[in-house]
């Protein structure tokens, strides 16, 4: 069973949406706990439901039943300004598409989460260019996304997504618009995050998956297999 | 702030947008400022009138037209009526008239008029068009006092069959026993002015009248005193009534009183029309420039909506957002009016032209025809102008952007994950 001490419980979570006259059931009666360290990989066909289990455990969306608690806090009960200081503090995304503000640099792109959060000026472009270092961008940090390499722009979204140090990281297909060998220098570095924080990442690439400390199967909005017990702890 | 930025940011993202937009939005811009000049420069004429041709009364003896040879008609105030007059507190200038008419083919009569050199040149019937343009030859001057010198209207001049070109040599001679069922003969004998000058007015029967200087009239007709017409103009418009209360009190036993209908019907008609026509054209100006901007800012949230998921997914607030959009809005709308002012600066005067010309000048009494070549419709710019810009330039912003904002608010964070 769940652990006080897990990161992540999801008791009986359904998401149904309605789609024309039908309703779609995207997620059934998940239940999940994740410890508060260690790479998850989410996996499953499409349409299975991966990227909503993401939205719900981001904040972004609500279950339509069940209970969704992470880091101690009940999402389902938190109103919108509470769900929106959760995705400042709590939790950090990394998208497929790298999702960089264009018209803003490294730097001040990293700096945005930290000023949603009312980080003070000089503490946000400290930590912000120490991120940017620590994912290899040290001499990157005035260039716009545009003057970018896609490898570049995703390590520039990692380090946005740990700019107020989340413990929950989750990525979407984090290495979907990347070749093989930038795809592997990103495995390796949200492997390295994955020791001080949870981070789970929907993947299609088995090589990822191989890499995480548990892999979750989707199916039809079912996990394959009974997910409160903590198998896993890193 | 730092939402404030990003928008401040983002109106650079596109130069071709930008450069777009502010034409899209800068010509109602330019159509709002033009609107508004029509609108200044008519306000202006009507000031200018009230302090000028507007605050003029007409004093005829009572029950008199006041022409010294017209049947039931001859009666003239008494001569003191203008040094009484002339002390009446706020009358800034009294001009006497006197009228005779005289049978002419064609028309009927003319009217003969002494005035003093110097003085409004008046018209039957369009008091308010005085001093009608000198088409050939000279006007009247002191020089002139006493001596039979005319200058006539184009009508009398071709009655007379006098040409420009032989104007100062060119003599008319009026026979006043010469009778018509209105005019009576006088006991005069006839005199024969010479025609130093042609005017025209613009009316027929304008045109059919004669000036020859008061003391010259006098002598032709007999009147060692007295007055057909006096004419009072008040120091303003404002001051009228006092002036007019205490010209009844003084003199309302002998004279009959016309109060000027001028400002009135010019405020009626001129002002009326192209207040009209200013705000219908604020109007529609405001509503594209609404229109503009709730197209460019659909655009933008379309276009944006996953970079609009990613910051909300990052921890941006709604009204966050919505601040960096108001301010991209009203940072576009501000180029809009920039480009707007430029655009009037430019060709503004011509184009308030055109509009007056064929939006107002139709609708506007015959009398009024000229009006559009004597107003002035420069561009002007004073501190009302930056006023009109801030303020239409804010609410264009707020009302083209409302729904944009509402769809904004409506995104969900989820977005930021959708891949085009």
């Amino acid at each position: 069973m769940s652990d006080r001490n897990d990161l992540i419980v999801l008791r009986r979570v359904s998401k149904i949406y309605r789609k024309g006259n039908e309703n779609v059931s995207a997620l059934d009666g998940i239940d999940l706990a994740l410890p508060a360290r260690g790479m998850f990989a989410v996996v499953g066909p499409s349409g299975s439901g991966k990227s909503s289990l993401l939205h719900i455990l981001g904040a972004m969306d609500r279950p339509t039943e069940g209970e969704v608690r992470v880091a101690g806090q009940v999402l389902n009960s938190l109103p919108e300004a509470g769900l929106t200081h959760f995705r400042r503090k709590t939790a950090g995304f990394v998208f497929q598409g790298f999702n960089l503000i264009p018209n803003l640099n490294a730097l001040e792109n990293v700096m945005l989460p930290m000023e949603f959060y009312g980080v003070p000026a000089a503490e946000r472009r400290q930590r912000a260019a120490a991120l940017l270092e620590r994912v290899g961008l040290a001499a990157r940090l005035t260039h716009r996304p545009g003057e970018l390499s896609g490898g570049e722009q995703q390590r520039v979204a990692i380090a946005r997504a740990l700019a107020n140090d989340p413990p929950l990281l989750l990525a979407d297909e984090p290495t979907g618009n990347l070749d093989s060998k930038t795809g592997a220098m990103i495995y390796e570095l949200l492997k390295e995050i994955a020791r001080e924080r949870t981070v789970v990442v929907v993947t299609h690439g088995e090589a990822l998956a191989a890499l995480a400390d548990r892999v979750l199967h989707l199916a039809d909005g079912r996990l394959a297999t009974n997910n409160l017990e903590r198998t896993t702890h890193v | 702030m730092t939402m404030v930025r990003i928008g401040i940011r983002n109106l650079w993202r596109s130069k071709l947008r930008l450069v777009l937009v502010a034409a899209l939005i800068g010509t109602p811009f330019f159509l709002l400022l033009v609107m508004q000049s029509i609108g200044d420069a008519v306000q202006r004429q009507t000031e200018i009138l009230k302090h000028n041709v507007n605050n003029t009364l007409q004093l005829r003896a009572r029950g008199s037209m006041g022409h010294v040879n017209m049947v039931g008609n001859e009666d003239i105030l008494p001569q003191d009526a203008l040094a009484k007059v002339k002390g009446v507190e706020h009358v800034a200038k009294v001009e006497p008239y006197l009228l005779a008419m005289t049978p002419t083919e064609g028309h009927n009569f003319a009217m003969v008029v002494g005035v003093a050199p110097g003085d409004t040149r008046r018209l039957e019937s369009h008091g308010e068009a005085g001093n009608p343009k000198i088409l050939a030859g000279r006007d009247l001057t002191d020089a002139d006092r006493g001596k039979p010198v005319a200058i006539v209207g184009q009508g009398v001049a071709k009655w007379a069959g006098i040409k420009p070109e032989a104007l100062g040599r060119a003599a008319l001679t009026l026979d006043l026993k010469h009778t018509h069922p209105v005019i009576f003969a006088l006991d005069r004998a006839p005199v024969t002015f010479t025609v130093v000058g042609i005017y025209a007015s613009g009316y027929v029967f304008g045109d059919m009248q004669l000036f020859t200087p008061l003391d010259t009239f006098r002598e032709v007709y007999g009147v060692p005193e007295g007055i057909s017409w006096l004419y009072v103009r008040a120091d303003s418009a404002d001051n009228l009534p006092a002036v007019e209360r205490q010209l009844r009190a003084m003199l309302g036993d002998i004279a009959d009183i016309i109060s000027p209908t001028t400002v009135a019907e010019f405020q009626a008609t001129a002002t009326a029309a192209v207040q009209r026509l200013a705000n219908g054209g604020t109007v529609l100006s405001a509503v594209l420039m609404v229109l503009v901007v709730y197209f460019v800012m659909l655009l933008v949230v379309r276009e944006r909506a996953r970079e609009i998921g990613t910051l909300k997914a990052i921890g941006a607030s709604d009204a966050g957002i919505v601040a960096s959009f108001l301010t991209e809005a009203v940072l576009l709308c501000a180029v809009g009016a920039i480009a707007g002012a430029l655009l009037f600066a430019l060709w503004g005067g011509a184009l308030a032209q055109l509009v007056f010309g064929l939006g107002v000048g139709p609708f506007l009494p015959a009398q009024y025809g000229s009006l559009a070549t004597t107003l002035s419709l420069a561009p002007r710019f004073d501190p009302s102008t930056l006023a009109v810009l801030v303020v239409a330039s804010v609410v264009a912003a707020l009302g083209g952007s409302a729904w944009g904002i509402r769809q904004i608010i409506r995104l969900s964070p989820m977005e930021a994950m959708r891949n085009e």
